[in-house]
């Protein structure tokens, strides 16, 4: 499958979206965020049908949308955003606002559905060249940032107390993560961003207990299911993100699984242990 | 003896009304100061201007130090830790490491942080998840990640509160300790006049808008009506109520901004 230039863009930037999505994806779990990334997805769609409404590349549009919104909740504080009611207006105003810019484009509906769920053959050179490039200036941002974000991901009130920027640190990382979004949507969808972001760092954390380890196998879980999702796709030509779904949920039953049966495997030893 | 920390007639006015009234004391370093008062008397917010948390209308604090820039440790009472992602211990106290840019850490940091593990009675709990300890352990820990940034000063707001009677003793007993052998000063607000007593050289004791400080034995001259003072048979909701407010304020700008 590989003779075909469009398997080869597609397996580069599903690299870089699937390791930078593992990653990111610990911290938006520890942060409690996972919500807020579905909503920038959606965000992220109504600005790509805006940018094709615009006659412009759909990733400016996407990059715009999520960015000013990313910023936006930083200003207002995501608190707003913990409320369903608030999550939903905004969900299915942007939402509206997408399939508003798509009916005003006249474009096929081809787009939609690539822009919502992801394609294989969408991708061009071009593309790969923009997701390689934001996804190392988004490497380079997490590396420098690793152990504030790390410290005040995992311990707020310790980065408080400490006198880290607390305010400062959260608006960046929403907007790093809605350039990360808005990124990840051409691969796999606007719907499923949300899939690579949180179930690959979910099941990762029932397995280790160190966050450079969380990282690693979060990013291991995510590429492995992009590579798979990829190949299954081209064999059978179902959606991607059907595969990349089904195999991450895989990954995270089976992570819960081993956590329960080694917990249940300890207290049976203790257990032991303590009666000879 | 040297200064490490000076309050400067500090002010705080908060929705009109008064909080703290011209407060003025230093602590010395090695020293350690015991804070007592009843609810209500501002003790915490004391703590938080200190920290920087909350800007007084009026007054200053100044910090002297060997480090480049002032550096504080705070242990509060509890703290809002996922239990879902849980991190070891060690991992844990690591993060309050100084010199943050680096990604990485280089063998001196490891060492420091065994070290300070060694120093504060948690190295056994090392490779344990922060959520599986008990309240005392978790204290301890809390105390070595405030220690590894080498703080000038250290706070402790009602650290020991919620653990047992003799948790609290070996919590204190513990940062007396540290205060010796590190020299530093401490700041610790108890409710334990029992421990204030023992540990403390000299005590703070705050009333709504009056405060005394002086050595702790003469401050503990008559405990039977210092005990009525600090636990009064009747309550003032209303000045309670600013207190529990502005701790709100703090927990909602910490949610705010996650």
């Amino acid at each position: 499958m590989f003779q075909y230039d469009f398997m080869q863009h597609a397996f580069i930037a599903g690299t870089f979206v699937a390791v930078m999505c593992g990653a990111f994806g610990v911290f938006v779990m520890a942060r409690g965020l996972s919500f807020i990334s579905h909503t920038f997805s959606h965000i992220g769609f109504s600005g790509a049908s805006f940018a094709v409404f615009m006659g412009w590349d759909p990733l400016t549009g996407l990059l715009l949308f999520t960015t000013v919104s990313g910023l936006a909740v930083g200003q207002m504080g995501v608190k707003i955003f913990r409320r369903d009611a608030a999550v939903s207006v905004i969900l299915s105003l942007f939402l509206g606002l997408g399939i508003l810019f798509l009916f005003l484009s006249n474009k096929q509906t081809n787009f939609a559905t690539t822009i919502l769920f992801g394609s294989v053959v969408g991708i061009s050179r071009q593309n790969v060249i923009e997701i390689v490039i934001i996804s190392l200036i988004l490497l380079i941002v997490l590396i420098l940032s690793y152990r504030v974000l790390k410290f005040d991901s995992f311990d707020p009130a310790g980065a408080h107390a400490a006198g880290l920027p607390v305010r400062f640190i959260s608006i960046g990382f929403l907007f790093v993560l809605s350039i990360l979004v808005a990124e990840a949507v051409q691969i796999v969808g606007a719907l499923l961003v949300f899939a690579l972001l949180t179930v690959p760092a979910s099941a990762a954390r029932h397995l280790t207990h160190s966050v450079f380890g969380m990282i690693l196998l979060s990013s291991l879980f995510s590429l492995i299911g992009v590579w798979a999702g990829l190949s299954l796709s081209y064999i059978t030509n179902v959606p991607v993100s059907f595969y990349i779904t089904i195999i991450e949920a895989i990954f995270y039953f089976l992570a819960l699984i081993w956590q329960t049966v080694r917990l249940r495997w300890t207290k049976e030893r203790t257990y032991r242990a303590k009666n000879i | 003896m040297l200064k490490t920390l000076d309050v400067d007639h500090i002010n705080v006015i908060f929705n009109g009304e008064r909080i703290l009234k011209d407060i003025s004391f230093s602590v010395h370093k090695g020293e350690m100061l015991g804070i007592i008062g009843p609810n209500g008397a501002g003790k915490s917010t004391l703590l938080k201007v200190i920290l920087g948390l909350i800007t007084p209308q009026e007054g200053k604090v100044v910090i002297k130090s060997t480090n480049k820039k002032p550096v504080m440790g705070y242990v509060p009472q509890s703290r809002l830790i996922d239990a879902d992602m849980p991190i070891r211990a060690w991992d844990f106290v690591s993060l309050g490491l100084p010199n943050m840019i680096r990604p990485w850490l280089t063998g001196k940091d490891r060492k420091k942080v065994s070290k300070i593990m060694q120093e504060t009675d948690t190295i056994h709990l090392a490779k344990k998840p922060i959520g599986k300890l008990s309240g005392g352990e978790k204290q301890r820990v809390y105390l070595a990640q405030a220690l590894a940034r080498d703080p000038d000063v250290l706070l402790l707001d009602e650290s020991t509160s919620n653990l047992d009677p003799e948790a609290q003793e070996s919590m204190t007993s513990l940062v007396h300790h540290l205060c010796e052998s590190r020299h530093i000063g401490i700041i610790f607000i108890s409710h334990d006049l029992h421990l204030v007593k023992k540990y403390a050289h000299r005590t703070l004791h705050m009333t709504r808008g009056h405060y005394i400080i002086g050595k702790t034995e003469e401050i503990m001259k008559d405990e039977k009506e210092l005990s009525l003072c600090l636990h009064p048979p009747y309550s003032d909701e209303s000045i309670t109520s600013v207190d529990q407010q502005i701790n709100q304020e703090i927990k909602d700008e910490r949610i705010r901004t996650y």
